[in-house]
């Protein structure tokens, strides 16, 4: 017969929680393309910072070389129309992307979170305000919103920042409203309530910390739309100032009419380099979201 | 049903004249920007403004503007552009039949695509197949579509010395081989981010149906593999498929936008972005007034069809 003092030592048997790092490790074989993307993101966010320094020529400077060289051990990305090292205007453009592109998410993303679980919390009129402006912006073209955002604040940086995260406002209000009325109406919260916690303590300590980590999650699936509605503007040539490095604005204007040409690095290298971002804060943010919550894949 | 679709007809008019509203008297802020100094040259004299400014209809208080804009829409009176002084509605109509045509090839090549690759990959799940589609479903999310078009006009003419045109619309009734040369290669790249979108919510959609007891029902009963997959399979997964497809026409506005840009072709797309550049309100004004109309009614046209797809789907 067992005694106490045994049944107690087979507890012993249950796996400990193992080290962070060792979980961490087991989590990035399990999600290979996720951490394929966090490095690419990783190394995103480094250009952005130290570009400039990394970079082989000054960005902006004429005559590095001959005009529209194609890739050689000099200009690995060849040069463009005015002789700017394509390769650095490339490395260069990451700042104008990150800066728009993480600001927009993290402003649009937060608000976002905040209105979602105000709304999916509390419910009645606010749920209804919240939800139906949602789909009022959902419902207009895009661009003519922006133009209309464009008249209001002026063409620049903020009014592309607030423009993005808008649309990642929304979207994200939407997810987080959903998932808290989920926590709210858990057996959980029920079983809280009837032990006599308040309704803020049900709030802040159940509800709350359940929803939070999903709006990381949100982020980072933004993230993609972000960049590549940043690099669409710019090579509308009504996003950022031009003259900046920035991918988008390399891609049109004088150098789209090169590329026509047959001088394709010019055009090819920027392209990429939106390319492999965005893929990479895709298969991060997948990644991110099936080791949240499985149920949210599609 | 009729009833639901009458209200919301009714609230048609209300919406559009809230968006004019608000776009007629954004447009007019003091720092939006004057279409008189976009208009000038360095020869144009203050006089020459004033007179402008005058003819054009700008010197008078916005409401009073308004009124007499409100007045001449409702007798089916867009006004004139700005810039060369033509009635809006013929430069609109003169720039349609291009951007309409990318939208719908666009449209229909995300659908196809869309569905039929999230339909195998969903039914074909874990294969080869289903493992390549969603390898073509991550990079088409990531891949901008203006880089997909520039790509277009780039390779073809290093690899083959063929060049795909630019601009100069070509009516598909006049000449329906160089029309469809022009649009079909550009638009099939524009559906390439919307198709994988679509195959990602099509193939989560039928895997969520291909679940269900009466998928294994209607295969015991001895139908076909059509039968199963399309009569019982798809039509139970069509709800998020076509709200997708709305919101996607919506986003399509953006890419003929792009589309456009890139091959400089003379639609709707141009018309709002250089109308825009120099503030030429009355254009700004139709073509918002415009895609808000056309987009709500494509909603509820969205809205009534899900009632159609889901008899248990009602409005009252």
């Amino acid at each position: 017969m067992a005694t106490a003092a045994e049944s107690l030592r087979s507890f012993d048997t249950v796996p400990r929680e193992r080290p962070r790092l060792v979980r961490l490790a087991r989590l990035a074989r399990q999600h290979p393309t996720g951490v394929f993307g966090l490095v690419v993101i990783a190394g995103f966010v480094v250009l952005g910072i130290f570009g400039p320094a990394i970079a082989p020529y000054d960005p902006r400077e004429l005559r590095t070389g001959g005009v529209l060289e194609g890739p050689s051990r000099a200009h690995p990305f060849g040069t463009n129309a005015l002789g700017q090292d394509v390769l650095s205007r490339v490395i260069a453009g990451a700042r104008i992307s990150l800066i728009i592109s993480f600001s927009a998410v993290f402003i649009g993303g937060s608000i976002g979170s905040f209105l979602g679980i105000v709304s999916g919390y509390y419910g009645r009129w606010v749920d209804y305000l919240i939800q139906r402006s949602g789909e009022a912006w959902a419902a207009f073209p895009s661009i003519v919103f922006y133009f209309m955002l464009i008249t209001a604040f002026g063409q620049g940086v903020k009014t592309i920042i607030i423009a993005i995260a808008i649309g990642a406002l929304f979207g994200g209000s939407r997810v987080l409203r959903g998932a808290t009325m989920v926590e709210a109406r858990s057996t959980y919260v029920e079983a809280a309530r009837a032990l006599g916690a308040s309704e803020a303590r049900i709030f802040f300590r159940h509800v709350l910390p359940n929803v939070l980590p999903l709006t990381v999650v949100l982020m980072s699936t933004s993230l993609g739309g972000a960049i590549l509605a940043e690099s669409a503007l710019a090579f509308l040539g009504i996003g950022v100032e031009p003259g900046t490095p920035s991918w988008g604005i390399d891609m049109s204007g004088e150098n789209l009419t090169v590329a026509r040409l047959g001088y394709w690095h010019v055009v090819v290298f920027p392209g990429l380099a939106i390319s492999l971002v965005v893929l990479g804060a895709n298969l991060l943010g997948d990644a991110l979201r099936d080791i949240w919550d499985p149920r949210l894949r599609r | 049903m009729r009833q639901y679709a009458l209200r919301r007809l009714a609230y048609l008019p209300l919406i559009a004249a809230l968006v004019s509203v608000i776009t007629f008297f954004t447009l007019r802020m003091p720092w939006a920007g004057d279409p008189v100094t976009y208009m000038s040259t360095q020869n144009t004299t203050v006089e020459d403004q004033e007179r402008l400014r005058k003819e054009l209809g700008l010197d008078k208080p916005v409401a009073v503007q308004f009124g007499l804009w409100l007045g001449d829409v409702l007798r089916g009176d867009f006004g004139e552009t700005f810039r060369g002084r033509q009635p809006v509605l013929d430069e609109v109509m003169r720039r349609f039949p291009a951007t309409l045509e990318i939208m719908v090839l666009s449209l229909g090549f995300t659908v196809l695509f869309g569905v039929t690759f999230g339909v195998v990959s969903a039914v074909r799940q874990d294969s080869f197949a289903d493992y390549g589609l969603r390898v073509f479903a991550v990079f088409g999310q990531s891949v901008p579509d203006f880089f997909l078009l520039i790509l277009l006009i780039v390779l073809p003419s290093i690899w083959w010395n063929y060049s795909h045109p630019i601009g100069g619309h070509v009516s598909i009734f006049e000449d329906p081989i160089r029309n469809l040369r022009l649009y079909v290669p550009p638009t099939l790249l524009l559906a390439v981010g919307g198709s994988a979108l679509m195959m990602r919510v099509t193939r989560s959609a039928m895997l969520e149906v291909l679940r269900q007891d009466y998928m294994r029902t209607a295969r015991a009963k001895g139908l076909g593999a059509y039968a199963v997959i399309v009569r019982h399979g798809l039509r139970n997964a069509l709800i998020p498929i076509i709200t997708l497809a709305g919101n996607h026409l919506v986003a399509l506005f953006f890419g003929a936008v792009i589309l456009e840009q890139v091959f400089s072709i003379n639609g709707l797309g141009q018309f709002f972005l250089t109308s825009a550049a120099q503030r030429d309100f009355p254009v700004m004004q139709f073509l918002v007034l415009y895609s808000a109309l056309v987009v709500m009614g494509l909603n509820l046209v969205v809205d009534l069809s899900y009632a159609l797809i889901d008899p248990r789907i009602k409005y009252s």
